[in-house]
């Protein structure tokens, strides 16, 4: 068995057992100033990532090939390590004047992480199960964290009933696939599969683990709890949520349908096409009438699923390429949003409408790259979200969906409605309040580093386009 | 030279970004001067362009995502070159406008420059996938702009402008998506595209509905009845030289991207929608024409008459033959200079008195003759009088259509009068009468900077008026090229 496959995985579990005992040895009463995890927190995510930077272009499996990685696990492993090192950061700034201790909130953020890691590599439904429950039993924990907010209370409640019902689904399903065929290994599913396994028992498990997998994703039917929980739950939760949990979701739904779910492909564009048009209509639809920002980000964030499984459903090697492209467009965007929204948040008070009045007053650079992640998650050009739009629409509509292609385009006139209405707060409301938001030079840069990002992705998109192709080329 | 064009505005607004915002000097100088350099840049393009060569040129293509076939392409042919113009112009002037004394200079110049770039981008590209980034780029600053600088209504104006014009761009991309996957050869490459349609075109039905999308699409912000309300209230709302850009150059993109998209590479689809897309710019002239008539604010009036006269543009495209096509073009030319110059002037007025309803002003004659001036010759190239290139553009697309469509272009005539009617009466009570007391304080335009973008605009229209062969001679053998 090969070791080194695992050295990522092997440094994020050493992160964590020090933090672990570095709160063990901590003397009962002695007060941690907050956000002093956020800095050792960071240092880790750089660990781990030169960690996966070493295991870079290796192929291989390991502990009885129920773990595989390959450039699709490695492109998700940076995705998430890029993610999470934005998320940790807005988390240090989130509770610096909180009451809420943050050491906990640090520690469950690398369980999550460790959890979406072992996601990317699952090649083994059990394997795939566990991990799915520990992303998700830790997102519970994170969702609640706010134990004085009874927002945050509802919120999690409401996210642990749903979720264990897909969890449920989920294994349910796994248990019929392993009756009808005496495996739970991918790759052993998929010669089941080639071999002519077939019958109710077979479509239906499949059906139930994608059921499961559309309450991660917020796909409609299953998208009930988003706009609770990305109402309730503490930003930096819901910007992971968003945009963690959502790819970890997506890497497991191409890995399956892609390498593993023979049978499904003669359903599978009829499947997700109808799911893809539902989910577009009911996120940006919803989204509409929105006032509290969060809650819309809920909406646009069903909405942007309803893009990405237009990826699904268009097709193979172009359509997972676009799903990829869409996925570092969405999270770029969205990682740049939630931090000004996070930033605002704590400064104002509260996530109404209202609160953003007068930002661009308040502080033109927060608004300024609020207005460009706004522009970009809307598909404006030349920032990345329009590329992302443009090559799973293109996959569409070269796949003979033009119809989807067409309700995808008529829904980027309608996104931009709601988009627009907060720019208006921003930018042409009178303020509600005069007084100077500070930002960190430290954050500055990291925004502005997010912004970059959003631009480069959409004008120099080569370099991003060919990362995506390796990743999408290993099924 | 021509690849820098839409750069110089992006550098500028990349430098003014950096500038403290109490150096006013400093950011006005800086958008002048990149304002100043492309408006250089394309005269000395004009100068050496070869006319009658047919083809593009200062063609120049820089590989970009070659697995989706698309390049960084730019060149020229006669109708995006005197656009190209038309742009230089307006814009140089616009800036004149743009950098008078308001809140928040700093942001405003910025969005500024972000606007005039992708508008070059628009003109030079030749390439599919760049034409439309560069177009649906023109809405990243037009909402803040009438957002934050605007007047009247200007919420429900930025909003209602913004989203229109997106719904139609994204229509015109479903159109170049099913292009696209119809053709088969996987480029965006317009020139590549445009020879093969010539030899091997789509089936009719095919270019039917694309060409429809492209008609529809595009037609939103060329503002074809009824998809017009966005634009007489956007107008109104926007500052000065946004109101500029926007009725003067942005319009214009609508009937130029409906010339290289639909006219040149489906003919046969645009032919079969041609009576309705005729019939829609009549009822456009003559319904804007009487809309015109009844407004009591100068915007609104100037915004109802942009719309009809964009209707005399979609007939001479509509018939489809060299003459009123090259016509049209002459006209986009000409009204997008005479718009522009009378938004500037409604605005000139505006800063000063608060106040722009037709009949709120009285004896400018006396009190501000220069501005009195202007505004009567703008009046008069904008009801076509021989000696404005006005007159040529709109003979020559009266001529080209006569065989098509003789009952719409009597009736285009007819609104000639209409035209008259609204021009006529706001000169009379804004130019002449008794002088009214409340405005006597207005200051007429004295110093250089503020007659220079009047002369430039109005020298333009005479250039061209009594030398309209200066135009035609790189129009007509440009549109004899994307003709079939």
């Amino acid at each position: 068995m090969n070791l080194s496959l695992f050295l990522p995985e092997l440094t994020a579990v050493g992160v964590i057992l020090i933090f672990l005992v570095r709160e063990a040895l901590r003397k009962n009463g002695s007060d941690v100033a907050q956000g002093s995890y956020s800095l050792p927190a960071l240092c880790g995510t750089v660990l781990v990532f030169l960690a996966l930077l070493c295991t870079a272009g290796t192929h291989g499996a390991a502990f009885g090939n129920t773990f595989i990685l390959d450039p699709l696990a490695f492109f998700f492993k940076i995705f998430f390590t890029l993610s999470a090192f934005v998320i940790l950061a807005m988390s240090g700034e989130f509770f610096r004047n909180r009451p809420e201790k943050s050491a906990e909130f640090f520690l469950i953020l690398w369980c999550t992480l460790i959890g979406l890691f072992f996601l990317a590599s699952a090649n083994d439904l059990l394997l795939l199960f566990v991990a799915l429950e520990v992303v998700t039993l830790s997102f519970y924990i994170l969702t609640a964290y706010l134990k004085h907010d009874l927002l945050s209370i509802e919120a999690s409640v409401k996210y642990l009933i749903l979720g264990s019902l897909a969890s449920a689904f989920t294994v349910y399903g796994i248990s019929m696939l392993y009756v009808a065929t005496g495996t739970t290994s991918l790759s052993g599913l998929n010669q089941a599969f080639a071999a002519g396994a077939t019958g109710p028992l077979v479509l239906g498990g499949i059906l139930f683990i994608l059921s499961g997998l559309g309450f991660k994703v917020a796909s409609v039917p299953f998208q009930l709890w988003t706009p609770d929980v990305y109402e309730g739950a503490p930003t930096p939760t819901v910007a992971f949520l968003a945009v963690g949990s959502k790819a970890a979701g997506f890497a497991i739904l191409i890995r399956l349908i892609f390498s593993a779910f023979l049978p499904l492909e003669p359903h599978r564009v009829m499947l997700f096409s109808v799911l893809a048009a539902m989910t577009l209509c009911y996120g940006n639809l919803g989204a509409l009438l929105q006032t509290n920002v969060k809650r819309l980000f809920g909406y646009s964030s069903i909405g942007h699923a309803g893009y990405l499984l237009i990826g699904l459903a268009a097709g193979k090697a172009e359509g997972i390429t676009a799903t990829l492209y869409y996925l570092i467009a969405f999270a770029l965007s969205n990682l740049a949003a939630f931090f000004v929204i996070s930033i605002v948040g704590e400064s104002s008070g509260g996530h109404q409408l209202d609160h953003f009045k007068g930002l661009a007053r308040r502080s033109p650079f927060l608004a300024g790259v609020f207005f460009i992640s706004l522009l970009s998650l809307a598909g404006v050009p030349p920032l990345a979200g329009f590329f992302g739009k443009f090559l799973i629409l293109l996959a569409a509509v070269r796949g003979s969906l033009g119809w989807l292609a067409l309700l995808g385009l008529i829904f980027v006139a309608v996104s931009l409605y709601f988009y627009l209405s907060i720019v208006r707060a921003m930018y042409i409301d009178a303020p509600a309040r005069t007084e100077k938001i500070p930002v960190a030079l430290s954050v500055k840069l990291l925004l502005t580093a997010l912004v970059a990002g959003i631009i480069v992705a959409g004008l120099w998109q080569a370099p991003f386009l060919h990362w995506a192709q390796v990743a999408a080329s290993s099924l | 030279m021509i690849l820098a064009l839409p750069w110089i505005p992006f550098a500028g607004a990349l430098m003014i970004l950096g500038v403290p915002a109490h150096r006013e000097t400093l950011l006005r100088a800086i958008a002048l001067i990149s304002t100043g350099l492309s408006f250089a840049i394309t005269i000395a393009l004009f100068m050496t362009f070869q006319a009658g060569k047919p083809g593009y040129q200062f063609y120049h293509s820089i590989e970009w995502l070659p697995s989706f076939g698309i390049q960084y392409q730019v060149g020229l042919d006669g109708i995006n070159m005197t656009l190209c113009l038309l742009h230089a112009l307006v814009s140089l002037a616009g800036v004149f406008m743009a950098i008078k004394p308001k809140d928040r200079l700093k942001d405003y110049l910025f969005f500024y420059l972000l606007l005039i770039a992708p508008i070059y981008g628009v003109f030079t590209s030749l390439n599919i996938f760049f034409l439309y980034v560069f177009y649906e780029m023109t809405l990243i600053p037009l909402y803040p702009m009438i957002g934050m600088w605007g007047s009247k209504n200007k919420e429900y104006g930025a909003m209602k402008l913004t989203i229109y014009i997106t719904a139609g761009a994204v229509l015109s991309l479903f159109g170049i998506m099913l292009l696209y996957r119809e053709m088969g050869s996987a480029t965006f490459d317009f020139v590549r595209v445009q020879g093969i349609l010539r030899q091997t075109p789509l089936a009719p039905d095919f270019q039917k509905v694309v060409a429809g999308l492209f008609l529809l699409g595009f037609g939103v912000i060329a503002s074809l009845w009824p998809l017009h309300s966005w634009s007489p209230i956007g107008y109104a709302a926007a500052p000065t030289s946004v109101s500029m850009l926007h009725a003067g150059v942005l319009k214009k993109m609508g009937p130029y991207l409906m010339i290289r998209f639909a006219i040149a590479l489906m003919p046969e689809g645009v032919k079969a929608w041609s009576g309705i897309l005729a019939a829609l710019a009549g009822i456009g002239v003559l319904y804007a024409g009487f809309a015109a008539i009844r407004q009591k604010d100068l915007k609104f009036m100037v915004g109802f008459s942009s719309v009809s006269h964009m209707g005399y543009i979609l007939l001479g495209l509509a018939a489809m033959t060299q003459t009123s096509i090259a016509g049209a073009v002459m006209l986009m030319f000409s009204h997008g200079i005479m718009a522009a110059c009378f938004f500037a002037l409604i605005g000139f007025i505006y800063e000063q008195a608060h106040a722009r309803g037709v009949k709120d002003f009285g004896g400018f004659g006396k009190s501000m003759p220069f501005i009195a001036i202007c505004f009567v010759m703008t009046s008069l190239a904008s009801l076509g009088l021989p000696g404005f290139s006005n007159f040529a553009a709109e003979l020559l697309i009266f001529i080209g259509s006569w065989k098509s469509f003789p009952l719409i272009v009597g009736f285009g005539v007819f609104a000639i009068l209409i035209t008259a009617i609204y021009l006529l009466r706001a000169v009379q009570s804004v130019c002449y009468g008794p002088a009214n007391p409340q405005w006597k304080d207005l200051k007429d335009a004295v110093t250089l900077t503020d007659k220079l973008p009047f002369l430039l605009l109005l020298g333009a229209l005479f250039l061209f008026g009594f030398w309209p062969q200066g135009l035609l001679r790189l129009i007509l053998p440009a549109v004899a090229g994307v003709l079939p």
